[in-house]
């Protein structure tokens, strides 16, 4: 057995004794039948609220296809408190190694840092993007219950490409992990940088070519109207570039050993 | 700097760092080295490069020959404060680290309980790591470093957090241990290292004060001194031997006199019957031999 899966599999291990495999999942759970759930409920609310002061709701302006609710799933929950909770779970991936002084012995063993960084994300994003597709189906059921039904193809294709936000979001905070010591730092820089990132989608069309927060709306889009743009390979590309960027940083990082253990 | 290469039996260190200047030494396989030094004097640095988890801004480590980054499977390394997975068990804990050093997994199996035997950990195999004592980590630091059966084994301060009892243990371990493989350990308690080490090595401030081995250095600091308890009504008999012409000097702290005199040999028993001739109430006579403690305060503290 090589030192790769030696260590993807010592972080699974550690997620279940520490019961995340736990928590992560049901969080996402509960994010994705959030939408839906407030969506069906939402007329009966106004109307009960609103109705002894006179105004109207116009139900076929309220009315929702299953794909919409599905997208304002990704959009408003998933891409919001979701991402925050993802860089919360894995703020510490390197940083508590550095810390506490694991990263320099795990070194000091014949292990190359590209088995340990790769093991590291391998594990976390397989883990993660479980426990979002939990969310993600949680969500659809609901949906379907409560909605109308999406076409499975659209629904697997979205949830492909919203994969890959997950992959440059899980890469980022390890980045951002490795070259920082204090978790606050850490957390803080991702989340403005990774929320920043969602929220600037759409203001400038050059932009948006190169920012990894796209797949997010293109997942939205393929929900919404069954269809997408040309464009979405070239996001693909440069999401999965400025991934593997990430990842090399932190494995350089490592390498050139500028990490100080506190 | 450093082309002190003389032989290359088994490990030779030329480095130079900040907390480490212009450090060169050889170790022969075999050996046991203890490298001592006051607190910051660069000892945990100089073993964190030789374990290459620092780079040298200059000079190399070499074992055997090779940079020390390709023998990374010959490196058995004890860290100063051993911090496991909390989570895991003892023995998951050298199943990791073992795979991480490349042994395979029906290998552990027979590797696994000879070494926690060896370290005194039988019977707490399947504890979480996060329950153990101070003593136990340290002892399943030890096991971890031997498990891949290294050529060189380094420890960075060994004892020094330990109690009297673990220090004893660990001390034992250490002194079985090196028959096998040369270890280099760094400590601040000379009393330690003599215990286990033939050879020290003190540095201070990333400075190498002193290469040498035990007997010699006390050989060495021989001072010609003698020692002398006396109770109260002896007190004017030390300015009369300050006059004596083979005393070369007398220290005075409380009721004992240190004597430095010219030739221990010769001149102790003269000394002795000008005691007895002065009615000297005498209660302790002794040849000050300089402990290794003082003598490795005045290596550090006085240079």
């Amino acid at each position: 057995m090589n030192q790769f899966t030696v260590l993807a599999r010592k972080e699974l291990v550690q997620m279940v004794r520490e019961m995340k495999v736990v928590w992560l999942p049901i969080v996402f759970i509960l994010l994705g039948i959030t939408q839906p759930i407030m969506n069906y409920y939402l007329p009966s609310i106004l109307e009960m609220l609103g109705g002894g002061q006179g105004i109207s709701i116009d139900l076929s302006l309220v009315t929702q296809t299953g794909g919409e609710v599905l997208a304002s799933t990704l959009g408003s929950q998933f891409d919001q408190l979701g991402v925050i909770i993802i860089i919360v779970s894995m703020m510490g991936i390197v940083q508590s190694d550095k810390a506490n002084g694991m990263l320099a012995f795990i070194l000091t063993r014949p292990v190359r840092v590209s088995s340990y960084i790769g093991g590291k994300i391998f594990s976390h994003y397989l883990f993660i993007a479980c426990s979002v597709t939990f969310g993600y189906i949680a969500s659809y059921l609901y949906t379907y219950i409560l909605f109308t039904e999406v076409p499975l193809t659209d629904l697997i294709v979205a949830f492909l490409f919203y994969l890959l936000w997950v992959l440059f979001i899980v890469s980022f905070t390890t980045m951002m992990s490795t070259i920082f010591n204090s978790q606050g730092i850490i957390a803080l820089i991702s989340i403005v940088f990774l929320l920043g990132c969602r929220v600037i989608v759409g203001l400038n069309p050059i932009l948006d070519h190169i920012n990894p927060a796209s797949m997010s709306t293109y997942a939205m889009e393929i929900l919404i109207s069954g269809t997408w743009s040309v464009n979405v390979i070239w996001n693909i590309m440069i999401t999965l570039i400025l991934s593997a960027l990430a990842i090399n940083v932190s494995n350089i990082w490592i390498t050139g050993k500028k990490y100080r253990v506190n | 700097m450093g082309s002190e290469v003389r032989n290359k039996k088994c490990c030779q260190v030329v480095l130079k760092k900040t907390a480490v200047h212009h450090f060169s030494m050889e170790i022969d396989s075999g050996e046991c080295v203890a490298l001592a030094g006051p607190n910051g004097a660069g000892k945990s640095t100089l073993i964190k490069l030789i374990a290459d988890m620092m780079n040298p801004d200059i000079g190399e480590v070499l074992l055997n020959g090779k940079k020390i980054s390709k023998m990374k499977k010959e490196i058995g390394y004890l860290p100063q404060y051993p911090n496991f997975f909390p989570w895991m068990t003892a023995k998951e804990t050298l199943t990791f680290m073992g795979q991480l050093s490349g042994i395979r997994k029906d290998k552990l199996v027979g590797a696994i309980p000879e070494v926690v035997s060896k370290v005194g950990l039988s019977g707490e195999e399947n504890s979480k790591v996060g329950t153990f004592s101070g003593g136990m980590k340290q002892r399943l630091g030890i096991a971890q470093a031997l498990l891949h059966k290294p050529s060189l084994i380094l420890m960075d301060e060994p004892v020094s957090s330990l109690d009297p009892i673990g220090r004893r243990e660990v001390l034992n371990i250490i002194n079985e241990i090196k028959e096998e493989t040369t270890v280099l350990l760094s400590t601040h308690i000379l009393s330690d290292a003599e215990e286990v080490c033939e050879r020290f090595v003190i540095i201070k401030n990333g400075e190498k004060m002193e290469d040498t081995t035990m007997m010699e250095l006390l050989r060495k600091n021989n001072k010609n001194k003698l020692h002398f308890k006396i109770t109260e009504n002896g007190k004017c008999w030390e300015r009369k031997i300050e006059k004596l012409d083979y005393v070369k000097g007398v220290e005075l702290s409380g009721n004992s006199v240190k004597v430095e005199v010219n030739d221990v040999g010769l001149n102790k028993n003269m000394l002795l019957e000008h005691a007895l001739e002065n009615n000297v109430n005498l209660v302790k006579f002794e040849i000050d031999n300089e402990s290794l403690e003082e003598i490795f305060l005045k290596l550090v503290v006085e240079k």
